[in-house]
């Protein structure tokens, strides 16, 4: 009943694609995280499976059943909306029983999943308020026993965190994760912030300028992105990328040199690549016996730091002009480097340390594509290193 | 060389001499400007209260005047005599046209509001091409003089139209003396101003709710009519007060669509000059009815005014 389908689906305004070419199976009873960035048809997907947007081309299955032009009412769904959307009008119990008046359920049988739901969502002896007399949790709350009291067979929620404070989004986080547990209904969440999605979900659909990108547990996408964007959008702070080109003997790049042999991973010198590295799998070079499988060392000048408490951000310099540029967004930037350390290391700006990288978390991109090449390189550093490696003098 | 006459002189040495009492109140109000608004806004309260409040006063003076009294009148009545309300009830049968003229006025504001909600939701709520010039082309039937249709509609209303499809020649029907020339001519004219109002007020209702409205199991018109139109309470009330007062006040199709007789579904303003007679022209009867007439409207107005005044949407949405 729960399990989600889209089929070559497709929606365009006027000049604009919102949704393009979008394939989704989702299994009945799973977590499915929306995420991108704003304007990426995330919402737009959503909408089409609830039916409040009727897609271009393609076809949309709940269930067994097509419900690609059906209206929202016939498709079992419910939906949590961003800005709540409660009924001002109307008081809790009215609010909640709403969809149930209109399917004239009996006085008894509404009083009693009303009951049920406020229970689940713990609003018990509020039944009576109204939306304005309510705090912004107690808001959600209500809409989402809302959507639960009439049993759908699908949860659509699209960023129903976003409008409550940084403390109420996490209680909240736990609360729908107790919910889906208790409910075992198909729950399909749009969001924005990779972390909701991470944090819940059973596999994250990533999806950028209206194309899925991957669709994965989350793990998968954070540890094995399929292309440039997953790597960069998944992940916190976001994945360092160099941009540089496979010689005989590895990635050559303006500062860092990272060696494999190019038959092993199936690409052609003279390809360029884009090297991804994650900020905590660089590493101090008096930790490079932590280290599987290090990659050649690298001289670099600390810049910023950005101590978190639980660990420090710093910001390497690996060229003397090198400057820390905010203007740039793309993530690509040759000559820096972020690292993250122990909150304990010893470590102060502007002081000259030696890195190595964790080459079996070393991840290539095709730049023309953006696709993967390869996430991890295994073969061990040879001895003699690679002409032009900064480091590799020091031993 | 000014300095030296003398005038200058006196007025040097002390300004109070040097200007009259009207450069002294110039000067006080140049310093005090709030008095001089608070001067101005009570002439002009007092202005707009004369010229409303004075007629009616003046109704109420003709109608307690006897009407052999009621040549060279002053400001005050020329006797007392509040039997007129009860006479007037007697000479026509107003309650008649006062009940005539509500069940006109009822039927086309529920008329007008049902349209104009479908419209205002058209044009509040959906995107398509086309919109501006199909909504300023609704609003141009209101800027036309009703004088224009009249001669049309007349014809047609009167069962002197016929239309021929094929061999078959339908002439309309005959519905002069029934409440459908009013009430159609009425519902047209007075559309576009509703429409207008509740595309204003659906259109701001925030899409979410419809959606939210439309996922919990309602169709579009039930979203319609179950979120956003109770939610548009004041828009609503609004249309509906000034749709049902122009339609009471009408005059040109409530006089000429009838005879003018009470079970002809005649309007008040037929009742009021029914008693126009053949011999007599009984001015306190016309105005004691005028009174009459007035009252449920003005008490329409003062309970819509409270209903207007209310915020429902407050704090409905996070955003």
């Amino acid at each position: 009943m729960g399990d989600v389908t889209l089929e070559h689906v497709s929606k365009h305004y006027d000049d604009v694609t919102a949704v393009d070419d979008m394939n989704l199976d989702i299994d009945d009873g799973e977590f499915i995280c929306l995420v991108g960035p704003s304007g990426c048809g995330k919402s737009t997907t959503m909408e089409m499976i609830a039916g409040l947007t009727i897609p271009s081309e393609g076809k949309v299955f709940i269930g067994d059943r097509e419900v690609t032009n059906l209206p929202p009412k016939d498709r079992g769904v419910a939906m949590v909306f961003q800005n709540i959307a409660l009924f001002p009008h109307m008081d809790v119990y009215d609010n909640i029983s709403f969809g149930l008046r209109l399917r004239n359920y009996d006085k008894e049988e509404i009083e009693r999943r009303v009951e049920r739901a406020a229970e689940i969502v713990q609003l018990q002896g509020m039944l009576e308020r109204m939306p304005d007399e309510m705090s912004g949790g107690q808001r959600q709350r209500v809409a989402i026993a809302r959507a639960i009291v009439r049993n759908p067979g699908v949860f659509l929620m699209d960023e129903p965190l976003a409008n409550l404070d940084a403390k109420l989004r996490v209680h909240m986080r736990t609360e729908l994760q107790r919910l889906h547990k208790e409910l075992d209904t198909t729950i399909i969440y749009v969001t924005h912030d990779q972390a909701e999605a991470m944090t819940m979900s059973d596999r994250i659909a990533v999806i950028d300028s209206g194309q899925l990108q991957q669709i994965d547990p989350p793990l998968v996408c954070y540890n094995e992105p399929s292309n440039l964007f997953v790597a960069g959008f998944i992940g916190s702070p976001s994945m360092n990328f160099l941009d540089g080109e496979v010689a005989a003997d590895g990635f050559t790049s303006t500062n860092i040199d990272v060696e494999f042999d190019p038959a092993d991973l199936g690409v052609e010198p003279g390809t360029d690549v884009t090297m991804g590295i994650r900020p905590e799998d660089v590493y101090l070079v008096d930790e490079e016996s932590l280290v599987s499988n290090p990659s050649h060392r690298i001289d670099a000048v600390t810049d910023v730091l950005e101590p978190m408490g639980d660990e420090i951000f710093v910001y390497l310099k690996l060229s003397e002009s090198a400057e820390t540029d905010l203007e740039d967004t793309s993530g690509v930037a040759n000559d820096q480097l972020l690292m993250s350390v122990a909150p304990d290391t010893d470590i102060a700006e502007d002081e000259d340390v030696t890195v190595v990288l964790d080459r079996s978390r070393v991840h290539l991109f095709d730049t023309a594509t953006g696709e993967a090449i390869s996430h991890g390189i295994e073969t061990p550093v040879q001895t003699s290193g690679a002409p032009g490696t900064e480091a590799e003098s020091d031993d | 060389m000014a300095s030296e006459t003398p005038g200058a002189g006196i007025g040097s040495d002390d300004p109070e001499t040097k200007r009259g009492p009207l450069g002294r109140w110039v000067d006080s109000a140049i310093k005090n400007p709030d008095r001089v608004y608070r001067a101005m806004f009570y002439v002009a309260m007092l202005f707009f209260l004369v010229t409303t409040l004075f007629p009616f006063y003046w109704l109420l003076v003709l109608a307690l005047t006897p009407n052999n009294l009621i040549a060279n009148m002053g400001l005050v009545p020329n006797g007392f005599n509040p039997q007129v309300f009860v006479a007037m009830f007697e000479r026509v049968p107003f309650h008649l046209y006062m009940f005539n003229s509500f069940v006109l006025g009822i039927t086309t504001t529920v008329l007008v509001l049902l349209i104009a909600s479908l419209a205002g939701y058209v044009f509040g709520r959906l995107r398509f091409p086309g919109k501006g010039v199909l909504m300023l082309g609704i609003l141009a039937i209101s800027y036309f003089p009703p004088a224009a249709f009249l001669i049309p509609l007349f014809e047609l209303f009167t069962g002197n139209t016929a239309i021929s499809i094929g061999m078959v020649t339908i002439s309309t029907p005959d519905l002069f003396n029934t409440p459908a020339p009013m009430v159609f001519p009425f519902s047209a004219l007075f559309l576009p101003l509703s429409i207008f109002i509740l595309t204003t007020f659906y259109g701001q209702i925030p899409d979410g709710l419809e959606d939210a409205a439309r996922v919990e199991g309602t169709t579009r018109l039930g979203a319609l009519f179950r979120v956003i139109v109770p939610l548009s309470a004041p828009g609503v009330a609004t249309a509906g007060v000034l749709t049902f007062i122009s339609v009471y006040n009408e005059f040109f199709f409530s006089f000429l669509m009838n005879n003018g007789e009470a079970d002809s579904w005649a309007p008040i303003v037929a009742g009021i000059l029914k008693y126009q007679g053949q011999f007599d022209t009984p001015y306190n009867l016309m105005a004691a009815a005028s009174i009459v007439g007035v009252l449920p409207v003005a008490i329409l107005v003062i309970i819509a005014q409270e209903r207007i005044v209310s915020g429902l949407t407050a704090g409905a949405l996070k955003e």
